[in-house]
């Protein structure tokens, strides 16, 4: 594991993940890569030197996951790529069918975590993804929050027996971890911290440090939990992790209903603990207006200042 | 099979599938009378290769009833053949059974969960694809019915395996001309049917769904057919075949016969299977 402070990664972290497929599906034949019409800049040389393990089945996303079921059942190692509300939320049923029930190891890559597609719309934000995902029984879901994150995300899909989503941001983020990482743990404590714990996911972990930094001026010692696996949490970790602080709070670029404060809380009211949670992350509301990411964070209260303004609160409240 | 012995065999289909739905008061007795005729000619005619000895056969042909609720005929069907005891038929839909209203691969011989409708062309063409990738000679074959094809993503299946020539793909609709609550015509019109098939790049072929002849004739080069195209076999059929009071009748989608209703039904099931003995 890094220091966060180290550097940025010189690799977009969705290009480390195509990369990897690429290395992967050189040396398996039996990796099939399909994609509704989405490309990136990585896959051009998928599409060139193994284009008979490269499909692209159209601007069709149901009939991608049932494609994607039949060659699996075939003994076919399948990876399907789009856009994330259109790979998951448009075809959701063949998910659930196809994939979830049929426990086929189909690997679901969704490209704009979040609101990675900013202005383009609430139509290419992915922010409901989560929710309806991890509901599926046997679905297991990665949000890297780096590129050596994200590389690893391949060899995990590939492994699996069952469907994986992966989550995927976009962009060269700072790097969390070095490539010794086998990434079983499903998280990582990135910091330990004595008065609060962030348990973020993907790009938002990023954020947290941030948000750690300006915490600790009002001394609120902040630690950080990366939750790169949504789904299944590695419970046993997590209240490891959680034991000596007073609160915690989770940080997601996901609407609050059904995201990793959702999970979190269901195992705090399952384990019976009393312990203080705030969950940060998309209202229950659409955004207003279109902007940049950083804009739009704002707008949905996700920015450095809101965040640590909620956390401050948060502290002070429960200091009175 | 001979035509004689399939006709007797769709009698004895035709007759587990009304006793399991009375047994269990609840199935889709007329959209699976519908097909009966279509499932015991790939199954008893020599069309599928298939080992219920080894359900899990490498080299098997795949069928994928898409139209999920009509199950209950291809469970009678498996379990005559030796997939999984027939006295498991009576369990059908009861508390603890291996066999539930629509299949899931949990049931020897079953390929693909199905109930939602509009999944399984998609699934075969996938398995179409994987067969050509692998150098594999299985043929796949998928069942839809006619109201399924309201479904978008059958289209979009229609779409890919016309693209991709999956001739390894054989799709038959049971086109009874009816869904659940009405005549497809009336709500949804599906005509010119079969022109859109060929104009999604399939080969079409028509069938009168209950004359073995015609089906057989349809699929006569099943596996070694000339043509580039994946191939639609548009068989025409009755909701409710065999039993009189069910025929074309709206009412016997899923309704369960009992009273006179169920003595006729049995009568006329039962009637002709003596004539055939």
């Amino acid at each position: 594991m890094l220091n966060q402070k180290n550097k940025l990664s010189d690799i977009d972290i969705r290009d480390a993940f195509f990369d990897e497929l690429y290395n992967l599906a050189a040396k398996d034949p039996n990796v099939i890569f399909l994609t509704a019409d989405m490309g990136a800049f990585s896959l051009e040389k998928f599409k060139r030197d193994l284009s008979s393990q490269y499909i692209n089945a159209g601007v069709a996303e149901q009939n991608l996951v049932s494609v994607a079921a039949g060659l699996a059942l075939g003994g076919k190692k399948v990876f399907i790529y789009a856009i994330a509300p259109f790979i998951t939320q448009r075809c959701y049923e063949q998910i659930k069918i196809d994939l979830a029930c049929m426990r086929l190891p189909v690997t679901i890559i969704g490209a704009g975590a979040g609101i990675v597609y900013n202005s383009d719309g609430i139509t290419h934000h992915a922010t409901q993804d989560i929710a309806i995902m991890r509901t599926l029984p046997g679905m297991t879901i990665f949000n890297p929050a780096d590129s050596v994150t994200a590389a690893a995300a391949v060899h995990i899909a590939r492994n699996s027996n069952g469907p994986v989503y992966v989550r995927i941001d976009k962009g060269k983020l700072p790097l969390l971890y070095d490539k010794k990482n086998n990434f079983s743990d499903g998280m990582a404590i990135l910091k330990t911290g004595s008065d609060l714990m962030i348990i973020a996911t993907g790009t938002m972990v990023h954020q947290a440090f941030r948000a750690a930094d300006k915490l600790a001026q009002h001394s609120i010692d902040t630690g950080i939990i990366d939750l790169y696996r949504i789904k299944p949490i590695n419970e046993d970790l997590f209240l490891t992790a959680v034991k000596k602080v007073r609160r915690i709070a989770t940080l997601e670029e996901h609407s609050v209903i059904g995201g990793i404060g959702s999970a979190v809380g269901e195992i705090l009211a399952d384990r019976g603990m009393a312990l203080s949670l705030k969950r940060i992350g998309i209202a229950d509301k659409y955004c207003s207006v279109c902007g940049d990411r950083e804009w739009m964070r704002k707008d949905y209260g996700l920015d450095i200042e809101n965040i640590c303004k909620i956390l401050v609160n948060a502290n002070e409240g429960a200091n009175v | 099979m001979n035509v004689k012995e399939l006709r007797k065999k769709s009698l004895w289909v035709r007759r587990q599938v009304l006793e399991m739905i009375v047994a269990a008061k609840k199935g889709h007795i007329g959209g699976a009378f519908s097909c009966i005729d279509i499932l015991v000619v790939l199954y008893y005619a020599g069309i599928l290769r298939i080992n219920a000895k080894n359900p899990n056969w490498l080299e098997r042909d795949r069928l994928i009833i898409s139209k999920g609720h009509a199950g209950v005929a291809l469970y009678a069907i498996l379990a005559d053949l030796g997939f999984f005891p027939v006295s498991e038929l009576k369990n059908f839909c009861r508390n603890n059974s291996l066999l539930g209203g629509h299949p899931d691969r949990r049931i020897p011989g079953i390929e693909a969960d199905s109930g939602s409708l509009g999944h399984g062309l998609g699934i075969g063409a996938g398995l179409a694809l994987s067969a050509r990738l692998n150098r594999a000679k299985f043929m796949n074959v998928v069942l839809l019915g006619d109201g399924e094809c309201d479904e978008g993503s059958v289209w979009e299946a229609a779409m890919f395996a016309g693209h991709h020539k999956l001739n390894n793909l054989v799709a038959i609709v049971d086109r009874n001309l009816q869904c659940v609550t009405d005549f497809t015509e009336d709500c949804l019109s599906l005509e010119p049917f079969a022109d859109k098939w060929k104009a999604f790049n399939w080969e079409v072929r028509l069938a009168d769904g209950h004359s073995y002849e015609e089906l057989l004739a349809s699929l006569k080069d099943f596996r070694t057919r000339n043509d580039s195209r994946p191939l639609m076999i548009i068989a025409r059929t009755i909701k409710g075949k065999g039993v009189s009071f069910m025929e074309g009748n709206l009412a016997w989608h899923h309704s369960v016969p009992e009273g006179d209703n169920l003595e006729c039904a049995r009568r006329e099931l039962g009637k002709d299977a003596k004539s055939e003995e």
